[in-house]
């Protein structure tokens, strides 16, 4: 552990701004739900609501199931705190990889580890940064909820349990920064461990059977919510991530004992001699490059779709059991069908909005190429901008939008076995498509930066983060509703509940096209640097 | 007619002047030195060269190209090695190679064959597995392999053992043999006296001197250390032409212009000769020569 202290201290200079940015934006969110529950929840109608919350599958699996909504506290923790406890996982997982095996692919560790550096002073250096992060988080929120008027206890509970969950993330990622020799698989190992986790309890909770509910104590970004604060806190739920994390973390430092320095425990494969005749163009290339991500993608999306579409079917099961919401629901202007169809459109629009990440996430594959020297490979040879460019478009275009109508028709599969009725399918996958052009103004958005202003392309990211933000949490938060429309998505028409609005999808489309092409003009003009 | 021709090139990030007039030729089929130190320009020319920068002002002709416009069509007819080489980590050398000389227009596979036996490289490795010399070979096998006009090289050696480097300056005799073009940026000057045929050298963004290397010599001063019969007069370190002399009682070691070693001969040999030894510049002297003055 020698050299410690510096090594800390370097990890923490180097990723401030990223964990302020996280620790900031995820406290945000706290206090104003809490501070928007008056107007939400009103007081005389709080039992019923809680019924049909409780008795609600969709909101159940996006959210989790409500304990007491009874105070503004206790529905903060519903309303948001899985969601926040899932992003402070996020926010562990890339913190650790980029303090630790990024560093290290990057040959920077190497430089440390000649010095007078322990064997695992990077790794814990690296770890403890990321648990200081999260101990922040964690005193942000508890300080920022008993600060608006709820109670100490619960406020603790909400602050420890988030920190908690970002600590096991943190061991995840240190973990997986062990296996790899790269930091993108290593995130996208942690990621995919997070996505798991997030979906197992999504089906638990979303389930009507008892058994199946329980299986939500096996997933991590569950266990602050289940602590229950604000609502006779379950104080020793809180071991379970602190254990989980301790054993994470230590079983890190013992599998970086039996590695090389700059190689992960899975060994790094040999390959061809000789490439396949078709890798003979840049289109191959990106192909080549990307298809690991889309593949990835594409089945996660789809485990996804299936998990919930399983759930569409519970809500005959849930009219069942409370008959009178059925009445409730005919008040509001809707059958169980239209109910069906408003789960259907919740969900695809956070998938259209996550799908978007994927769409940004490809395409800056470019960005990402030209800094590291391998764009100036590729445009020496015969091979021009505007194919360079295009291939990467081609992808990230198209495997996005197939994602979107895949998932859309997968989700409605379950309900078209159970009413026989396979139109659905088709139906539930237009809808999909119909939400694709928001994707692709983003798209948009980002070829235009990366034209014109590439030191620029993090706002693309802001536009996706703000729009993700807007769709899972934004109707709680009490903000003015021009403001909850501004995304990309919110023009569309959202089907099948609402009808078709041609010059919404056109126009959008028309949009994206517009900043793609300027963009391309400006891609074929600018310098090509590399570090 | 010259494979390269750069007039007043001029090239800015931001606030700094990367190129500042730079003026250069290289003539088709000969091997040119391209000698600097690091940030001095020698890859920002390449890159202009190989139209990933637009130069803010002056021209720039390759191979009878625009390098800015003209840049896949005159891509074919080149390759490039870069300084730093970077591979695609999930991508094997052998890949790589067969990919860039398909984007190019095709290699030679018995070449290819005999290439990466002579640089003794396993192509099955994934790109993130090879030292910074063994991604330099590949990138040399991949440029070598296709059958190209001239040859772009930034810094090509300088990830290679001494075994590797003599095998790459076997290789670019073969291949001036073969009437290709090279343009070899180096700061490496044992490389550079050995391969090339001219040399241009640079610093901060200009071509400061530019020439064979017995041109270069020519300009430049001669070191002369001599022994005299007698004590060596304290004129002669003030004589026109004679630089940094160190008297020491019969013995005078002196750097001397070419111009006026003749003079400064008839002088010494007045003051009778016992011992002389005469050193014409290398190139390091040369290239230090241009630094320092530009220090002071």
């Amino acid at each position: 552990m020698t050299g410690l202290g510096s090594l800390v201290r370097l990890a923490l200079r180097r990723s401030r701004w990223f964990y302020l940015a996280w620790v900031l934006a995820l406290t945000a969110v706290v206090p104003l739900t809490a501070a928007a529950y008056e107007q939400i929840v009103d007081p005389g109608n709080a039992d019923l609501l809680i019924a049909t919350m409780t008795n609600n599958p969709t909101m159940r699996a996006m959210l989790g199931p409500p304990v007491d909504l009874t105070s503004a506290g206790g529905f903060t923790v519903w309303r948001v705190g899985t969601f926040a406890a899932a992003m402070a996982g996020i926010m562990a997982v890339l913190g650790v990889v980029r303090s630790t095996r990024a560093e290290e692919e990057d040959g920077r560790t190497e430089l440390l580890r000649s010095g007078a550096t322990g064997r695992h002073a990077p790794l814990v250096a690296g770890v403890l940064v990321a648990l200081l992060a999260c101990a922040a988080l964690g005193v942000a929120v508890a300080a920022s909820m008993t600060a608006v008027g709820e109670p100490v206890a619960g406020s603790v509970a909400f602050g420890a349990g988030l920190a908690l969950v970002g600590a096991t993330f943190a061991g995840v990622g240190a973990v997986a920064a062990q296996l790899t020799a790269s930091a993108r698989t290593a995130k996208a190992l942690g990621l995919w461990t997070l996505a798991a986790a997030y979906t197992l309890r999504a089906v638990a909770d979303g389930s009507t059977d008892e058994a199946v509910r329980q299986l939500a104590w096996g997933s991590p970004v569950q266990w602050m919510a289940l602590t229950r604060p604000y609502a006779d806190e379950r104080w020793w739920v809180l071991a379970l991530p602190a254990v989980t994390a301790v054993v994470l973390l230590t079983l890190a430092v013992g599998l970086e004992t039996r590695r090389d320095h700059g190689s992960g425990l899975w060994a790094a494969r040999r390959g061809r001699a000789e490439a396949v005749a078709s890798l003979a163009t840049p289109g191959a290339l990106v192909r080549r490059l990307q298809r690991g991500q889309v593949i990835g993608w594409t089945i996660g999306l789809l485990l996804f779709a299936l998990a919930m579409g399983s759930l569409s079917t519970a809500f005959d099961d849930m009219l069942e059991q409370v008959p009178q919401l059925r009445l409730i629901f005919q008040r509001m202007g809707g059958g169980a069908e239209q109910l069906v169809d408003a789960f259907f459109v919740a969900l695809l629009s956070i998938v259209a909005v996550l799908i978007a990440v994927v769409a940004v996430q490809l395409f800056s594959r470019l960005a990402a190429e030209e800094e590291r020297g391998h764009a100036e490979l590729v445009l020496s040879t015969g091979a021009t901008r505007g194919r360079l460019l295009g291939a990467y478009l081609l992808v990230a275009a198209l495997a996005p939008a197939l994602m979107l109508v895949a998932v859309g028709a997968v989700m409605a599969l379950n309900q078209a076995r159970a009413t026989g009725d396979w139109g659905i399918v088709a139906e539930v996958a237009g809808a999909g498509a119909a939400l694709a052009p928001g994707g692709l103004l983003v798209l948009g958005i980002a070829v235009l930066l990366h034209g014109w202003a590439p030191r620029l392309a993090w706002l693309t990211w802001v536009v996706v983060a703000w729009s993700l933000v807007m769709v899972w949490v934004g109707a709680a938060l009490d903000l003015p509703e021009w403001l909850t429309e501004l995304t990309p998505w919110s023009p569309l028409p959202q089907l099948p509940v609402e009808d078709m609005d041609w010059l919404a999808v056109l126009g959008m489309t028309g949009l994206a096209a517009l900043l793609l092409g300027l963009g391309a003009v400006g891609y074929r003009r600018r310098d090509i640097t590399s570090t | 007619m010259n494979a390269i021709e750069l007039q007043a090139v001029t090239k800015r990030f931001g606030r700094t002047t990367a190129l500042d007039g730079l003026t250069m030729q290289v003539a088709t089929g000969e091997v040119h030195g391209f000698l600097g130190p690091n940030g001095s320009g020698k890859s920002t020319t390449i890159r202009v060269l190989l139209g990933l920068l637009r130069a803010d002002s002056g021209t720039a002709r390759l191979l009878g190209g625009d390098p800015w416009s003209d840049a896949p069509a005159l891509h074919r007819r080149l390759a490039y090695v870069p300084g730093d080489v970077a591979l695609w980590p999930n991508l094997t050398g052998g890949e790589v190679i067969d990919l860039l000389g398909r984007l190019r227009g095709g290699t030679d596979p018995a070449r290819r064959a005999a290439l990466l036996e002579r640089f003794d490289l396993d192509p099955t490795k994934k790109g993130t597995t090879y030292s910074k010399g063994n991604r330099q070979k590949v990138a040399l096998v991949a440029a070598l392999a296709s059958d190209v006009e001239l040859l772009l090289l930034d810094e090509p050696t300088s990830g290679l053992d001494p075994l590797m480097e003599a095998q790459f300056r076997a290789v670019i005799a073969d291949e001036r043999g073969r009437g290709r073009t090279v343009l070899l940026s180096s700061h490496i000057l044992s490389e550079v006296e050995h391969l090339c045929d001219r040399v241009s050298i640079i610093r901060s963004g200009q071509v400061v001197e530019s020439g064979t290397l017995a041109e270069l010599r020519h300009l430049t001063r001669t070191l002369v250390v001599a022994e005299l019969a007698a004590p060596v007069p304290e004129g002669l370190a003030t004589a026109p032409g004679v630089h940094d002399a160190e008297l020491d009682g019969h013995r005078i070691t002196c750097q001397v212009d070419d111009t006026e070693l003749g003079q400064v001969m008839s002088r010494l040999s007045a003051l009778g000769i016992r011992s002389i030894t005469s050193t014409p510049p290398t190139l390091e002297e040369l290239f230090l020569r241009h630094y320092d003055e530009s220090g002071r």
